[in-house]
């Protein structure tokens, strides 16, 4: 699982830029391929992303998988919110 | 008998009474007016952030808020398994610090405190740092020290005081860069929505009213 286990050194495992880099390419990724299966929730797509999410699951520590994956439930529900509001909005207008 | 009520002791009362409204108003003006003056050159209202502190940096040397005196500094807190504010908010200073020493020369003094104690020790800290501006200190204590430190900057953080230094867990942090005049002193916090561009003209604007102050920039 990430570079915490992969270090060789014990006490250093800052995540570095490229550590970085590599696991929001593959959350990218993961979550590219969970739009198009019309997925919201990380974990219900089924056999959907399999590749996809080992490659997340390799290159990202699992305190910043849980962390995405709930806020990309939040900015969902905001952007469906949003959508609501600016509806009652332009309701209210007329 | 002592008559109280004479024309002469009538008029002295009066004198006495209009130029004591002339006094008092005239004086209530002029307090005013130094109010006034005080106002446009200081900034009102400080909030008093900041304070005393003592902490190890990223070199295993000590530092304390005696250190940050006689620079500009910025003061940011995280920590290095932050997964992307942290790295955001430090690759910003990085960008406003090359744009700012480029300007003004070495006058600035970026410092990264971390808020979990548990985990980020000076190697952690200096290996993590290598990815961001060279002059960056990089600052943590022990769990007693943090809670100090945050709570002289009013800021909130998560860690647990018995957190596992070998645990994954995130850290839940106020997102503020803090910047210090050279005595030390708060002058602004930018929040993770104020742009580069917005730090370097707010730091630009302090700078030229501490040199309006005391006729030179640190």
């Amino acid at each position: 699982m990430g570079w915490f286990s992969s270090s060789t050194k014990e006490d250093v495992s800052a995540p570095t830029r490229e550590n970085r880099k590599r696991c929001w390419e593959t959350r990218d990724a993961y979550f590219a391929c969970l739009d198009s299966a019309g997925v919201v929730k990380a974990g219900e797509e089924g056999k959907a992303c399999v590749p996809e999410k080992k490659l997340y699951e390799e290159n990202c520590a699992k305190s910043w998988i849980d962390y995405f994956n709930q806020r990309r439930v939040i900015a969902e529900a905001q952007k469906d919110r949003l959508a609501r509001a600016s509806e009652q909005a332009q309701a209210a207008k007329k | 008998m002592i008559q109280a009520f004479t024309p002469t002791a009538a008029v002295v009362f009066v004198l006495a009474g209009v130029g004591l409204y002339y006094y008092f108003r005239q004086e209530k003006a002029r307090l005013a007016e130094e109010r006034e003056k005080e106002r446009g050159l200081k900034s009102y209202g400080r909030p008093n952030i900041g304070g005393p502190f003592s902490l190890i940096t990223h070199d295993g040397k000590a530092f304390t808020s005696e250190n940050i005196l006689g620079k500009w500094s910025m003061i940011y807190f995280g920590f290095t398994n932050c997964p992307d504010i942290c790295p955001a908010e430090l690759d910003k200073m990085t960008a406003v610090l090359d744009d700012m020493q480029k300007q003004h020369g070495d006058i600035f003094l970026p410092v990264f405190i971390s808020v979990d104690p548990a985990r980020d020790t000076p190697s952690q800290m200096s290996e993590y740092l290598k990815d961001f501006h060279p002059s960056f200190i990089g600052l943590a204590g022990g769990y007693a020290e943090t809670k100090a430190v945050c709570k002289a900057y009013r800021v909130y953080f998560s860690t647990p005081p018995n957190a596992d230094p070998k645990g994954d867990y995130l850290v839940d942090h106020s997102i503020f860069i803090y910047l210090m005049d050279p005595s030390g002193k708060f002058v602004d916090a930018f929040g993770q929505n104020v742009g580069q561009e917005e730090v370097e003209f707010k730091i630009n604007e302090a700078i030229a009213n501490w040199q309006k102050e005391t006729g030179k920039k640190v």
